[in-house]
């Protein structure tokens, strides 16, 4: 009754390849064994040339100047903000995390800057757009930073002073220029 | 009478333009684009910054347009190589000292300069930065106005408004040639009460205002029309505001919107600077006598207190409501029959008035109480009456009152606490017309839209006007 009625819907699907071999499967099968018990063999004999990374006690090694970590804000020379709070980054960044409350700046040193800098983490999504919009090389995502870790929600948006503690992990371009041009 | 028109062709096609005009402004009402900088609408043409240059047939170098008179058949071109280069170069000597430093600019987003460096300019500078002659920076000249030297194209609209505008001569040009700078009068600084037009006739960042500066960058503002409520004189303005993630509806500036009818394009800086009192300190609570008591609490104190008490009831209605919204009271005094008063002598302010946008009658909507035909006189009020005060700021003389109020009660004047006190919602949350000192009417939109709305005045009415506490005020005798 019921059976029949579902039987009526099996639909016959036709046998892939053209050989016979293809259309008998199991040699690709054994194949893709061989394949699976060669990496077997070969881990087992050493197991510390797996691709595998005990993360977190094992830390990445292949973290790049390229690579995309967390933000940080730049000091100029003298130690102080270079960020002159332009709205740049803010009017740039797609997923609009980014809060700023401008100030006049009143040392003599510029005319503007931040008094709140706040970047929300869990709403970044890490395109650096910030930093390719930023006029002033005040902001960088060059920390080496990958994970971000926190019990509250709060604990994720970065102020100001964070992300000016945060620190280039990296030798770019212009430090090594700078260090060139110091000796 | 018509206006006198002659054919030009303008670009290979012939338009009609008045000759009575010069060319500029004929051209840009007719949707030119030439960019400008010491032309201004409301100042006239000063012919001192050679932007608008165009071609004109038969002339051996390009005119400015701002100050050649039109002749009939002059065949002009506002496009072309040839025009266009010569702009270039001017904008290039404008920007040989300029800071380029649009990223703290407060005007960056809506200048000129910046503009016109888009749309002609795109050269390569030639002068290093280190190369620019240094100018003053951030200096204070009063009235709310912060002057950037360095970004000033010297176009003297600032100076001309405040010798052909407000007759006070505050500002003049200082130095010679390219050390030229804009500069007070030694020993004074400005003090009209419109000096802050300036920092909207500006077309650069050299004037900023100080209240604006550094609060938002104007690409984020959202603009919405409305009408300034300092006076009666009732000033076409456009609000800036914006709402971001972070944070809610906030109202940044007032500028003057254009209405030759009223204020032409200017309007004063007390009303300017009146967007602060939309949005600081707001009654957002309900209030027995001096204890705060939650909304749904005081919705039924509200209706009970209308409902039951037999006192005779009398409504004084702030005469800066909107006409809809007197008009809404008149309905509501009808259905409780009670008498509405809207008081008109607490607005009058004779230091406040002046012989331009100024008025000594500070209440916006003055004409449309009047209108409606509500009673402007102060009613004597005995113990036994209740006083339904509408943010009247004379309305608080007697105990017995419901107050609805926009702003928190100043309790420094010896205020009498109310019954019950309702927030309602200042003018920027709700919307309506008003009727302006001279009858002209104009229409504000609602500009903001907050996340913790307060109820207008019409909402509030609607709580107790509804179909269900109608049928209480049927059988009621009419107070006398």
């Amino acid at each position: 009754m019921n059976d029949t009625a579902k039987s009526t819907r099996i639909t016959t699907v036709p046998r892939y390849g053209d050989q016979t071999a293809d259309k008998f499967y199991l040699p690709a099968i054994y194949a893709g064994i061989k394949v699976t018990l060669g990496h077997f063999v070969r881990n087992f004999r050493d197991i510390t040339a797996m691709e595998t990374l005990e993360y977190p006690e094992e830390q990445p090694t292949d973290i790049t100047p390229r690579y995309r970590g967390l933000h940080r804000l730049t000091h100029r020379e003298d130690g102080s903000i270079r960020c002159v709070a332009c709205f740049m980054c803010a009017t740039a960044c797609p997923a609009g995390c980014i809060n700023i409350v401008a100030t006049e700046r009143t040392d003599g040193i510029d005319e503007k800057m931040p008094e709140i800098f706040a970047i929300d983490t869990l709403e970044c999504v890490f395109c650096g757009m910030c930093v390719e919009a930023c006029p002033c090389d005040a902001i960088r995502m060059d920390t080496g930073i990958f994970s971000v870790t926190g019990q509250a929600r709060e604990d994720f948006v970065l102020d100001r002073d964070r992300l000016l503690s945060h620190t280039g992990a990296f030798e770019t371009e212009q430090t090594r220029n700078k260090e060139a041009s110091h000796d | 009478m018509s206006t006198p028109s002659v054919t030009i062709t303008v670009d290979g096609a012939p338009i009609e333009v008045n000759p009575e005009r010069m060319l500029l402004p004929e051209l840009l009402d007719k949707g030119f684009s030439i960019p400008h900088f010491c032309y201004q609408e409301s100042l006239g043409s000063d012919g001192n910054c050679r932007m608008c240059m165009v071609e004109i047939a038969g002339k051996k170098r390009p005119q400015i347009a701002c100050d050649t008179p039109i002749v009939t058949g002059m065949e002009i071109r506002t496009r072309g190589e040839s025009i266009e280069k010569v702009r270039r170069d001017i904008l290039e000597l404008e920007l040989i000292n300029h800071p380029v430093d649009c990223p703290i600019c407060d005007q960056a987003g809506e200048c000129s300069l910046q503009d016109y460096y888009m749309e002609y300019g795109l050269y390569q500078g030639k002068v290093d930065k280190k190369e620019k002659h240094p100018f003053d920076k951030h200096i204070d000249l009063g009235a709310n106005v912060m002057h950037d030297q360095e970004r000033c194209v010297l176009c003297q609209r600032c100076v001309r408004f405040c010798r052909d505008v407000t007759h006070t001569d505050e500002l003049c040009v200082a130095g010679r040639g390219d050390r030229s700078y804009i500069t007070t009068v030694p020993g004074e600084k400005l003090h009209n009460n419109y000096a802050m037009n300036i920092v909207d006739l500006c077309p650069v960042g050299a004037l900023t205002s100080k209240d604006f500066r550094f609060q938002q960058r104007v690409w984020f503002l959202a603009t919405s029309p409305s009408v300034c409520h300092g006076c009666a004189k009732g000033c076409a303005i456009d609000i800036d505001h914006a709402k971001s993630k972070y944070h809610d509806d906030t109202i940044y500036r007032f500028r003057p919107r254009k209405n030759p009818e009223i204020n032409g394009e200017f309007i004063c800086d007390a009303g300017r600077l009146s967007y602060k009192e939309t949005q600081t300190n707001l009654l957002k609570t309900c209030h027995i006598r001096k204890e705060t008591l939650p909304e749904a609490e005081a919705l039924d104190r509200w209706r009970a207190i209308l409902t039951e008490d037999e006192y005779p009831i009398v409504v004084l209605a702030d005469a800066n409501l909107y006409t809809e919204e007197l008009a809404a009271l008149q309905a509501f005094a009808r259905t409780l029959h009670a008498r509405l008063y809207a008081p008109l002598e607490a607005y009058h302010d004779p230091a406040f008035g002046d012989d331009w946008l100024k008025s000594p009658q500070r209440a916006a909507n003055s004409e449309g109480v009047k209108r409606l035909g509500i009673a402007t006189e102060m009613p004597t009020i005995n113990d036994n009456t209740l006083v339904i005060n509408v943010n009247h700021p004379d309305g608080h003389r007697t105990a017995n009152r419901i107050d609805l109020l926009t702003h928190q009660p100043d309790e420094d004047t010896g205020r009498v606490p109310a019954r019950l006190t309702l927030p309602i919602a200042p003018w920027v949350q709700s919307s309506g017309h008003l009727i302006n000192e001279d009858g002209i009417k104009q229409y504000c939109e609602q500009v903001l839209r907050r996340n913790d709305p307060i109820p207008t005045l019409i909402e509030r009415l609607k709580q107790v006007t509804d179909e269900e506490y109608d049928k209480h005020f049927d059988n009621r005798e009419t107070a006398s």
